[in-house]
């Protein structure tokens, strides 16, 4: 039973930034802002964690610190999306590669580092043994030992559901994401309701991205998000932009990742197809939704 | 008449000038903050790129597989499709022409380019043809599609370079080498400049006369003004889009095949630095404009091909250029609007 | 004194009056009409009232208080509520949830279903507007959906309540149980400002009706010492007819008819109900009746934009369930009702616009590849013939006025002369002489033989143009008049809704 708890326990761990990154992209989504840019969003947390965190020889602080430059970058994006009303991909693009660009230019200039960039003068996050838990005998080695972010996106999903279905301002953000006239009508502040969205998105991102930095050693190296803010985006189709299927989308996508390391060693199964299913997944997911209201269109 | 054209060159020609120095600006300030430079920073870019014949031929060489990807974004933008995935089909049409180059060695070196590049055209044709026809006949948001299809792509390229297609004995995934005959000739040596730059020469100035003289292009260009009115008016919509998606494909098909025979000989997983979204910066930037678009696609081959050798001797990071790109792309993201909301006041009563 | 004054109301848009000068009052607990054809000031006067549009000129005085309304917040503020008549709802929200949108009752910082609940629940009761509150919007019909508009406005404590078409979206049967619950309302002291043009709701449930005409208050009656035919008369107007010098159509011969043909309109609501025509040779049959009974439905279907059921047939050739390039290649020409969005491409030039049905023949087109001369000379050629007022056939088509961007679609449609043309409002937002124009075109057509159909809000045009016109309500053809003999008042009459018996 060692392996599989030990790969439930893999995937709990990989699914965290996936979970953040995807409950801000629900709520992205929620008010209708297609937010292509929650890649570049973490990976701005991901290297101010670590940055910030060495400079002041603490893993807390660098995490203050990517939720805080997140949450500037998502300022700017919000800015440029919601006053200046551009184009939502075309800024989105335009952030990611902002934050690569950025990223890795300070990198070279204040480490002289290309690439990758250790410090090695503080310790990582926290992990958390959950008192009672850890001791049951299957649930407790999956559940308990993890880092204290995996637990913070749990509390993510559970968050955004709890704002978007039973407050007033989860309403609002709906409303606005559905029928942006009605809830004008409605006196809704549309414009507020959107940067709140974005911004705590971002501050999620941020979280995200300290997690995949100094979640489990303390190393930022180039391009590191690796597509995941994608795959989170893959995950809120796939959920529609609903928190909970969201989430089951990403712990499903974070299994695929525990399981490609381990199939490969045991089956040899290639990473990339395993790696590929999340994307192929969506396209089959968006021609259905096509097909389902042509025909839905047709017979009435 | 000739003071309209002029003043609409005009009027695009400062557009694109004023946000090409908007960018070269942020990028001084930025260099600036970081105690660098600027201006010796830009000169030395300009001498590494332009000073020398090889440096020159080295220019136009980075700056080929982006005059593909960037008039194949171009072409479908132009038609009002939002194609992200033109990168997708760079990666598709580059492992086929480099499958067909090293498979058929016996060929011999004209009818195994030709072959080899034919091979990318379809492959990476039929790979933005796919959410082409969902995006016609189902309406399935053609944004979404491209974007995950990219990932497939580079994926399963990479798995076909690291499993069934696995140079043995090495640790980097690529593939075996195209057959040497096939290997487009260095027309400036050292520099890797080859024919491809001339191909992609003709492309732009093909496109340009496509849009303004050929059929297709006159329904593409109605389709991307006003697609109610190309309904109206009877046009063929949903074929125009999947004709239009092929060849934005087929463009990139041509980048990747460029890279594999004229630069790598062998695919090499990952080896695209993101041609295919520059190329999408770089339509942008030129309004869809075809021969704007090769004006673009060579100063970014300027800022590409001079940034390592600016970081060499400046202590300037080359990752300067990709905050150049950025900046670019947000103020194209916003002359986006700027035109939408201009539309928007034409429309009113 | 009056529960609401509306005193000297002008509002101006780039072009047009649309209230000029208008001046009405209405009682308190009274339900009043606001009567006018399509584009006669009444969406506008109301929406002056709301706050959504600031008047150039007028006060708005309640229970004799000067009111001052810049906004929707403000009107509300007021008491004031109005139902569009494009519904302000979110489809995947709850009834009850859209009924508070905006004003939920919350503890702290949670929603408070609960008292929404019991609040909602209140409400309905008290007015008898039955609604389940626990249905998503997108699963009702749209008649339950207009009792969540009402009941929005109600909740927010509206007073008066401006309803805007509301029978537009009801069958029959259910037109009967609102208009009780109009009545209740007002029982329980609220005030209703009915805008409509059928004359029988006017009758049936309204106190007072003021008529507007081309943005003018032509008057207001008491509906009880009134009649169908004086509100009638009041909303059409008579006015000084241009006549046309017009042979007499010699043979008929049919060219274009409609069997049965039906179809839905966006709302999935039924538009076109067994619509049976035929179009002559050599005829203007004309289509009178207010926008919004499905000639724009009728003018798509026709063109190929939209699907229909029935028979569609030019000189027994089918058309129905083929394209727009069959039906055009097939001789139709159409002028649709929206010249910049369906009619040209405003960033192409005004020669790629004349060309925009022709070019993939020859001689525009040989090979895929156009002969940019050809397209040229024949720009050039049309521009003459038509005298459209633009410096080159380069020239970017939105620099040109709307009469001459009108000329355009007309010099394309007409040049070559078509089997059939379907022409809806042509000369919408033209001037005299551009009007002028069109009608002379589309007589010349007439007298070349050609079966001209004509869809039109200007009764002056029909009556002056037409051989015959039919007269379109609810999706159906309500009844055939001869422009030599008819009065105002029966086309009146019938576009209202009202049908003769006999």
């Amino acid at each position: 039973m060692q392996p599989l708890s030990n790969l439930l326990f893999g995937m709990l761990r990989m699914s965290t930034p996936l979970l953040l990154a995807g409950m801000a992209g629900v709520l992205s989504q929620q008010v209708n802002l297609l937010n292509i840019a929650l890649e570049g969003l973490m990976l701005a947390g991901a290297f101010f964690a670590v940055v910030i965190g060495a400079y002041f020889g603490s893993a807390w602080v660098g995490l203050l610190a990517a939720m805080l430059f997140a949450l500037l970058f998502a300022l700017i994006f919000g800015f440029f999306i919601i006053d200046l009303k551009a184009n939502l991909i075309v800024a989105g693009l335009a952030l990611n590669i902002l934050a690569i660009g950025i990223t890795s230019y300070l990198l070279v200039i204040w480490f002289n580092a290309r690439g990758v960039y250790s410090p090695g003068n503080f310790e990582k996050l926290p992990t958390l043994t959950l008192p009672l838990i850890e001791k049951i005998p299957f649930l407790g080695d999956v559940l308990s030992g993890q880092g204290v972010l995996v637990y913070v996106s749990w509390l993510a999903v559970l968050f955004t559901s709890l704002l978007l279905y039973r407050t007033p301002l989860g309403v609002h953000m709906r409303a606005v994401g559905e029928h942006k006239e009605s809830a004008e009508t409605a006196g809704i502040a549309v414009k507020r309701v959107q940067y709140t969205a974005i911004l705590i998105g971002g501050i999620m991102c941020g979280i995200a991205g300290a997690q995949l930095a100094i979640g489990d050693l303390t190393l930022f190296s180039d391009n590191m998000t690796n597509g995941r803010g994608f795959i989170a985006l893959a995950a809120v189709f796939f959920g529609g932009a609903r928190p909970g299927l969201t989430a089951l989308g990403c712990l499903l996508f974070g299994l695929f990742e525990a399981l490609q390391i381990r199939l490969q060693i045991s089956t040899g199964l290639p990473p990339q197809l395993v790696q590929m299913l999340p994307y192929i997944m969506v396209v089959l997911l968006l021609i259905f939704i096509s097909v389902r209201d042509k025909y839905r269109g047709k017979a009435a | 008449m000739n003071s309209g054209i002029l003043s609409k060159y005009g009027t695009q020609f400062l557009q694109v000038a004023l946000t090409l120095t908007v960018a070269l600006v942020m990028g001084a300030l930025v260099m600036e903050l970081s105690g660098k430079d600027s201006v010796e920073a830009y000169r030395v870019l300009l001498v590494s790129a332009l000073g020398s014949r090889t440096a020159i031929a080295n220019t136009l060489l980075a700056a080929t597989p982006l005059i593909f990807s960037g008039l194949g974004a171009a072409i479908a933008f132009r038609a009002g499709v939002f194609n992200v995935g033109v990168e997708g089909s760079i990666y598709m049409g580059a492992f086929a022409s480099a499958w067909v180059g090293f498979t058929f060695l016996g060929l011999p070196g004209l009818p195994l380019i030709l072959l080899s590049v034919l091979a990318a055209v379809i492959v990476g044709g039929l790979w933005c043809y796919f959410p082409g026809v969902l995006k016609a006949r189902l309406n399935v948001d053609e944004i979404v599609t491209t974007i995950m299809l990219n990932y497939v792509a580079i994926l399963f390229t990479s798995y076909l370079v690291n499993y069934p297609f696995r140079l043995p004995g090495l640790s980097n995934a690529m593939s075996a080498e195209v057959a040497p005959q096939a290997w487009l000739a260095r027309l400036v040596p050292p520099s890797q400049f080859n024919a491809s730059f001339l191909v992609a020469v003709i492309c732009a100035f093909f496109m340009a006369f496509l849009f303004n003289r050929m059929r297709l292009g006159f329904e593409l260009r109605t389709v991307g003004d006003n697609p109610i009115f190309a309904r109206w008016s009877g046009m063929p919509v949903a074929r125009v889009i999947e004709k239009v998606m092929f060849i934005s494909g087929l463009l990139g098909g041509l980048a990747g095949a460029s890279q594999v025979l004229g630069v790598n000989y062998r695919f090499i997983a990952n080896f695209s630095p993101g041609y295919g979204f520059t190329g999408i910066t770089i339509a942008l930037l030129a309004r869809n404009s075809p021969i704007g678009t090769l004006i673009g696609a060579l100063l970014f081959g300027i800022l590409r091909s001079g940034s390592s050798t600016m970081e060499i001797f400046t202590d300037v990071p080359r990752d300067l250029i990709t905050v150049l790109e950025a900046t670019v792309i947000f103020f194209a993201a916003l002359e986006f609007s700027l035109t939408w909301l201009r539309r928007k006041q034409h429309a009113t009563t | 004194m009056a529960y609401l004054e509306m005193k000297g109301i002008t509002k101006t848009f780039p072009g047009v009056v649309a209230n000029d000068d208008i001046s009405f009052t209405v009682e308190r607990g009274s339900i009043h009409a606001l009567v006018g054809e399509n584009g006669a000031g009444k969406t506008t006067l109301m929406r002056v009232l709301y706050g959504m549009y600031k008047p150039e000129a007028g006060e708005i005085f309640l229970n004799g208080h000067l009111a001052d309304i810049s906004r929707p917040h403000d009107s509300i503020e007021l008491g004031i509520g109005m139902v569009h008549q494009e519904f302000q709802l979110v489809p995947s929200l709850t009834v009850a949830e859209n009924i508070v949108l905006g004003y939920e009752p919350h503890k702290w910082i949670w929603l408070d279903s609960e008292t929404t609940q019991a609040q909602v629940a209140e409400i309905s009761e008290r007015f008898g507007l039955h609604v389940d509150p626990d249905l998503p919007i997108r699963e009702i019909p749209v008649g339950v959906q207009q009792r969540v508009e009402i009941l929005k406005l109600l909740y927010r404590q509206a007073e008066l309540l401006i309803l805007d078409e509301p029978t537009a979206v009801l069958t029959p049967q259910e037109v009967g149980g609102f208009f009780q619950v109009l009545k209740r309302l007002c029982t329980q002291g609220h005030t209703i400002i009915l805008i409509t043009h059928k004359l029988k709701e006017v009758m049936s449930v309204c106190n007072y009706a003021t008529v507007l005409r081309r943005g003018v208050n032509v008057g207001s009656v008491e509906v009880a010492e009134s009649s169908e035919a004086e509100i009638a008369s009041m909303m059409v107007g008579r006015e000084v007819e241009h006549i046309y010098q017009k042979d007499e159509i010699s043979s008929v011969v049919p060219k274009l008819a409609c069997e049965d043909v039906s179809a839905l309109d966006d709302r999935r609501l039924p538009a076109l109900r067994s619509i049976s025509f035929t179009v002559n040779a050599g005829e203007i049959l004309g289509i009178a009746g207010v926008v919004g009974n499905g000639q724009s439905e009728l003018v798509e279907v026709l063109s190929g934009q939209r699907q229909a059921e029935g028979k569609i047939t030019i000189d027994g050739k089918y058309l129905s369930d083929h394209g727009t390039r069959f039906i055009r290649e097939a001789g139709v020409a159409l002028i649709p009702e929206s010249r910049k969005t369906q009619g040209l491409n405003l960033q192409g030039k005004v020669s790629e616009n004349l060309v925009s049905n022709t070019y993939y023949q020859p001689p525009f087109s040989k090979c895929g590849i156009l002969s940019m001369d050809k397209i040229f000379k024949y720009g050039r050629k049309l521009i003459k013939r038509f005298d459209i007022r633009t410096e080159s056939p380069n020239a970017v088509a939105a620099t040109l006025s709307g009469g001459n961007a009108q000329k355009i679609i007309i010099a394309r449609e007409l040049a070559d002369r078509p089997e059939v043309l379907v022409a809806a409002h042509p000369t919408r937002g033209l001037d005299i002489s551009a009007t002028q124009f069109v009608h002379e075109e589309m007589l010349g057509l007439r007298a070349q033989n050609v079966a001209v159909l004509l869809i039109s809000a200007d009764l002056d045009e029909l009556l002056a143009l037409a051989d015959r016109i039919l007269v379109q309500f609810e999706g159906r053809i309500v009844g055939e008049v001869d422009p030599k003999t008819v009065t105002y008042e029966q086309l009146g009459l019938l576009m209202a809704g009202h049908v003769n018996d006999a």
